[in-house]
């Protein structure tokens, strides 16, 4: 069997050794299982993770939490920014919103969403919250960007307001849309995590995270953190997939 | 049958474009504007293609007519295959079997029924172009005005396209319109040429070329005479 080893894979793969050697040194030199648990242990508890019952609705539900704030923001942020990005009236009312939101503190949102909704619905707020804006921001300025010659093109030749956006627009601001997406998920991935730490909902990866501190299992927290990271590792890869399946023209 | 644009002024700013200004094309040939750079071509343009408004003047014989462009730059959507940038523009009150069908007897005009599922990228400057004139024709228009559709091509790819156009205009004789600063693609592609002057514009010459567009070559005696009138109408 033949490997392809390029360099890019050594120095990525000498990077991952490099954390795992920092960790073994730091659990060795501590010497307490019970503070910082070896890399070996804590990689067999995450396999661990696999074997517990449920495990499929508590990684279920916060993969699904991610995906409806996901879509929804995606929606939202689309739509929106496609009105504002089109009329400077429209973006001229949205930027202050858009601007609050994005700097009010995660924190600060899910203490009050822990009063007006119910646990479940917690984390699927505040990933809307956190991801939408990003992604609206990345469609104005796609659309804002879009090239006044193809527009002007469109428009001399009397195409229809629904093909200019389905043909036009949308292809048009496809890149920004995915390096919208692609940020969103990064940061609203972790905001579903606090709120589930903080709201506590039946199932969820947060929900277990903060049981097992309680318990001052690390090695757990910890497992739980890799599983996180590796999920978030996986949307990110099916985000670039789709990426080169909708900008193949290029 | 006549399209006529009757005493139009046009001024941006300080500048007077045009100042009682008059000019007629007839229906059917191709006409082109021949003019220094910055003389207001393009804007002419505009006014005829109903994109600019003259701040006074009448048009006479557009009223309902559709017009389609050719621009300098190809403007092809990148996204879309050439035959997606052609259906692009056809009506939706088609079908899509009825759209797929008009553009691709257009793509085989132009000669780039091989290449009907390549994206814009892969296609070179000329067979862009290419694209966007059978785009052009695709399009149920009554007028066809080209702004500079040849600036930027090396004479080679002008003749192939001028040959490419022509041969297509034979089969559908839609009036044209087209600006240039470039004589000889002025005497290579029209029927008769427009001088213009610098602003404000008035029409200095027009001259007729009779001898049909596929037949005309750069290096014709006939065509060589008439050049060196052109540019010295064009230095004023």
């Amino acid at each position: 069997m033949k490997i392809s080893f390029t360099n890019k894979h050594f120095w990525g793969i000498a990077s991952v050794v490099s954390i795992l050697a920092v960790w073994k040194l730091l659990s060795l030199l501590l010497g307490s299982e019970f503070l910082l648990p070896s890399p070996e242990r804590t990689l067999l508890t995450t396999l661990g993770l696999f074997g517990e019952k449920e495990f499929l609705s508590v990684v279920g539900s916060t993969v699904l939490r991610g995906l409806g704030g996901f879509s929804i923001s995606i929606v939202l942020g689309i739509g929106l920014g496609v009105l504002a990005g089109m009329h400077p009236h429209f973006n001229a009312f949205l930027q202050p919103i858009l601007v609050t939101i994005r700097s009010i503190p995660v924190i600060a949102l899910i203490l009050l969403a822990l009063i007006w909704f119910n646990p479940g619905s917690v984390p699927v707020f505040i990933a809307i919250l956190t991801m939408f804006p990003f992604i609206c921001i990345n469609v104005i300025d796609g659309v804002k960007s879009m090239d006044s010659d193809l527009t002007e093109m469109a428009a001399f030749y009397r195409v229809g307001r629904y093909r200019i956006i389905r043909d036009l627009y949308l292809p048009g601001i496809m890149p920004f849309i995915i390096s919208g997406a692609s940020s969103a998920m990064g940061i609203g991935w972790r905001a579903i995590i606090t709120g589930e730490v903080l709201s506590q909902p039946r199932y969820g990866i947060g929900t277990l995270m903060q049981g097992a501190q309680t318990f001052l299992n690390v090695d757990a927290v910890i497992a739980w953190t890799i599983l996180a990271v590796v999920i978030s590792f996986g949307f990110e890869k099916a985000i670039r997939w789709g990426e080169r399946k909708l900008i193949a023209w290029k | 049958m006549h399209l006529e644009i009757k005493n139009i002024s046009k001024a941006y700013g300080e500048v007077n474009l045009f100042n009682d200004f008059s000019i007629g094309f007839d229906e059917g040939k191709i006409s082109c504007i021949l003019g220094p750079s910055g003389c207001g071509k393009t804007t002419l343009l505009n006014i005829i293609g109903g994109i600019v408004a003259p701040d006074s003047g009448a048009m006479e014989g557009f009223e309902g007519k559709a017009i389609s462009y050719i621009f300098q730059d190809p403007r092809l959507l990148p996204w879309k295959t050439v035959r997606g940038n052609i259906e692009f523009v056809l009506s939706h009150e088609l079908t899509t079997t009825e759209r797929k069908k008009i553009a691709d007897r257009f793509i085989r005009l132009v000669e780039l029924e091989d290449f009907a599922d390549y994206y814009p990228a892969k296609l070179s400057g000329g067979m862009r172009q290419r694209v966007s004139i059978a785009r052009a024709f695709a399009w149920p228009s009554d007028i066809i005005l080209m702004d500079e559709p040849l600036k930027g091509l090396d004479i080679k790819l002008k003749l192939n396209l001028i040959r490419t156009f022509s041969r297509i205009w034979e089969t559908d004789k839609r009036t044209v319109i087209f600006v240039t600063h470039d004589v000889e693609e002025s005497l290579l592609l029209s029927n008769e040429i427009l001088v213009l002057s610098n602003a404000p514009v008035h029409i200095v010459t027009r001259k007729q070329v009779a001898i049909p567009v596929p037949d005309r070559s750069p290096d014709l005696a006939y065509l060589a005479g008439m050049k060196n009138a052109l540019i010295r109408a064009l230095n004023g």
